[in-house]
């Protein structure tokens, strides 16, 4: 019941420090607004946080196990992390972070996702104001640039799926000897991986004239849903169907168990996401390629920039833009190399130089 | 009088002409629904559905409501998959205990949640819902929220094996119809739901001990929850936290479309067997004619609105609530 206790725990400093926060605030929001933020040299040792949605998730749970990661790499037990955990609350996320700055003084590096794209404005802002450091993922407006606050909101990562599922595009239509029927099985048709992912397939249809996409159906990242849209799949276009595209591997459970129902062994399917299951199905050719975004890398990564911009090793303002705005990795896994994979990223967690900022990074944010 | 029993047997046999016109206007619409191949794949998805509707067919019988299933499920599935790994990971071995298991685990969060109902005297909506949300709480703990799979080829012949055309979980599907078939007409308990959902008070009156029968109808239904579940991990070879997902919605709208009504006392497991069947003909129906995703949902509404209003008899009360 340790997590019950650690979580109490967690709540009374963070009511606290809510208190505080309240008290600090009149004096501090007078201060601050005279003085036009505070401007500081490098902070030497600055307060570490997380702020997410909670840890029962399995990808927010690798992103904090790569902040971890990091921590333990400076030498610092892992508690030295600081956990605001918002439950999916941006009025949450904004006072804990709020409340933290007026404990630290502002002596922060902070990595967040704020849960919401409107609620980053407020966070950013409240940072630099007292002096923070700020780096982000996921959610943020158009509008907001870590280049607008000199060095205190140092980055901002996101995921674009659009490239890399037309990647898994091509090699399935490659497969399929670039002719015949495909369909795709998709997300939740609002949510924005899915929308990417099958704009992915439809891209790299262009360069495969013989190729006819005979049906897109949403399959709510479903296995069961996705099982059933298949079988009605396989009713309606029967032997026409010459490969599948997955929106993510959790559909091509459902996928591959209907096509099994129907004694199917051999159809070319891709998937997305890289859960270690899926690599095992790559490994053994049922899969032939999926897409892992590496959350432990992210988290770690994040909280790196954030702590090394506070500790003064690089100067974010004299970065490029491609090193405040860029998309996170992207690693592609085969047949191939799924073993390797395996090896590499599932059994054993690689140790990351965390000071490789933006090595494995692709590229500067496009908006549209 | 001639015209009084045409309006009975048309009310009676609505549902199943509803089912008809429906594969009809499907195989119009598109000819290759009307095959054996596809109706074996509505065989499938039909048949964990139809386990878990039987289940709360009963309760829906007894004028109660249980939304537990969703979590029930999960429960026994992911229960299921760990004793059966455990345990040698082959029907050919002494995993086949889990099987049981999973029925009794099944059986068990039914007796619980029947006691929260009656002994708390807390609604059944309100009890079962809860005991739904423990029942997916505890499914994650137990798995961490990974998923488990069941590889065993001579377990997962459920889906693999086929017997004219259908695979064997339709049949199983098929057995546990009929013995809940037999439990609604050969059995004290059975009758027993009828006269609760007709008439609480007077069955109470006339000695009937209400509160077990409330039990033992929760305790029943648990059981053919798992049957579904073992049904739904025979499906698809994975057992998680997600088994259970959809479960209400399909089970719940299934026994009111096939003519069971929800004030109780009216309708039976062949009902129950008739609206899984048209859910089930719908959803693979808007697929095999090709209509788009996003109007899917909607028209599923529409219809299912439509087959009540046609199976139901509605004349026979006053009002709804």
């Amino acid at each position: 019941m340790s997590f019950i206790k650690k979580f109490i725990e967690q709540e009374t400093i963070s009511r606290r420090n809510f208190l505080l926060a309240s008290a600090y605030g009149v004096g501090g929001v007078a201060a601050s607004s005279m003085l036009g933020g505070v401007a500081r040299a490098a902070i030497s040792d600055p307060t570490v946080a997380w702020s997410y949605r909670n840890r029962t998730n399995p990808y927010w749970n690798e992103i904090v196990s790569g902040g971890e990661a990091f921590i333990e790499s400076l030498g610092k037990p892992k508690e030295f992390l600081t956990h605001l955990i918002n439950e999916g609350s941006s009025e949450k996320s904004l006072s804990d972070v709020k409340a933290l700055l007026s404990k630290t003084n502002g002596e922060l590096a902070l990595a967040i996702d704020t849960n919401d794209a409107p609620n980053a404005r407020p966070i950013v802002e409240a940072v630099a104001q007292a002096g923070g450091y700020v780096s982000t993922i996921w959610n943020k407006t158009d509008d907001l640039h870590p280049w607008d606050f000199g060095d205190n909101y140092v980055s901002h990562m996101t995921w674009s799926d659009e490239g890399p599922a037309e990647q898994t595009a091509r090699i399935l239509l490659d497969a399929m000897g670039g002719k015949g029927g495909v369909v795709h099985l998709g997300g939740i048709a609002s949510n924005n991986p899915a929308i990417e992912r099958l704009q992915g397939l439809k891209n790299a249809l262009k360069d495969y004239p013989d190729v006819e996409l005979l049906a897109a159906e949403p399959a709510d990242w479903d296995t069961q849903k996705a099982n059933q849209v298949m079988s009605a799949f396989l009713t309606r276009y029967g032997d026409e169907i010459k490969g599948v595209h997955c929106a993510n591997d959790t559909i091509a459970y459902g996928v591959l168990e209907a096509l099994r129902a129907e004694g199917i062994e051999d159809m070319p399917i891709v998937s997305y996401d890289g859960n270690p299951q899926a690599v095992q199905l790559v490994a053994e050719k049922k899969i032939l390629a999926t897409v892992f975004t590496n959350p432990h890398w992210g988290g770690g990564i994040t909280a790196a920039l954030a702590y090394h911009a506070a500790i003064g090793t690089f100067k974010p303002s004299e970065e490029p833009n491609a090193h405040r705005e860029f998309y996170g990795p992207a690693v592609f896994v085969t047949p191939e190399d799924a073993a390797a994979f395996k090896a590499n990223y599932i059994d054993s967690v690689p140790n990351y130089d965390w000071k490789d900022f933006w090595g494995p990074t692709n590229g500067q944010i496009a908006y549209k | 009088m001639g015209s009084v029993l045409t309006r009975n047997v048309l009310i009676k046999w609505a549902p199943l002409i509803v089912l008809i016109v429906l594969v009809l206007f499907f195989a119009a619409m598109e000819p290759r629904f009307f095959s054996l191949r596809n109706f074996a794949r509505i065989g499938i998805s039909s048949a964990p559905a139809l386990m878990v509707a039987i289940g709360v067919t009963f309760i829906i019988i007894m004028g109660s409501i249980d939304l537990s299933m969703e979590g029930t499920v999960s429960v026994c599935a992911v229960v299921f998959a760990f004793a059966f790994i455990a345990m040698g990971g082959t029907l050919a071995s002494f995993a086949w205990l889990a099987l049981p298991l999973a029925l009794l685990v099944g059986a068990v969060v039914g007796l619980v949640n029947g006691m929260v109902h009656v002994w708390l005297k807390i609604p059944s909506f309100m009890a079962s819902l809860a005991m739904g949300f423990v029942g997916t709480g505890f499914a994650l703990l137990l798995t961490g929220g990974d998923r488990v799979r069941v590889q065993d080829e001579l377990f997962r012949s459920l889906l693999t094996e086929r017997w004219f055309g259908f695979p064997i979980m339709c049949y199983v599907a098929l057995l546990f119809l009929l013995i809940g078939w037999f439990i609604q007409t050969r059995t004290t308990l059975g009758r027993n739901f009828y006269a609760v959902g007709g008439g609480e008070e007077l069955a109470h009156a006339s000695g009937l001990n209400v509160n077990r029968v409330r039990i033992l109808g929760f305790m029943l239904a648990g059981v053919f929850y798992a049957v579904g579940a073992l049904l739904a991990v025979g499906r698809i070879g994975i057992a998680e936290t997600a088994t259970g997902s959809n479960f209400m919605f399909v089970s719940i709208t299934s026994v009111v479309v096939g003519g069971t009504a929800l004030w109780g006392g009216i309708g039976g497991v062949w009902n129950t067997l008739i609206g899984v069947l048209i859910v089930n003909v719908i959803n693979n129906g808007m697929v095999v004619i090709g209509l788009p995703g996003y109007v899917q949902d909607g028209v599923l509404g529409l219809l299912v609105i439509l087959a009540v209003v046609l199976s139901t008899d509605r004349k026979s009360v006053t009002f709804v609530k």
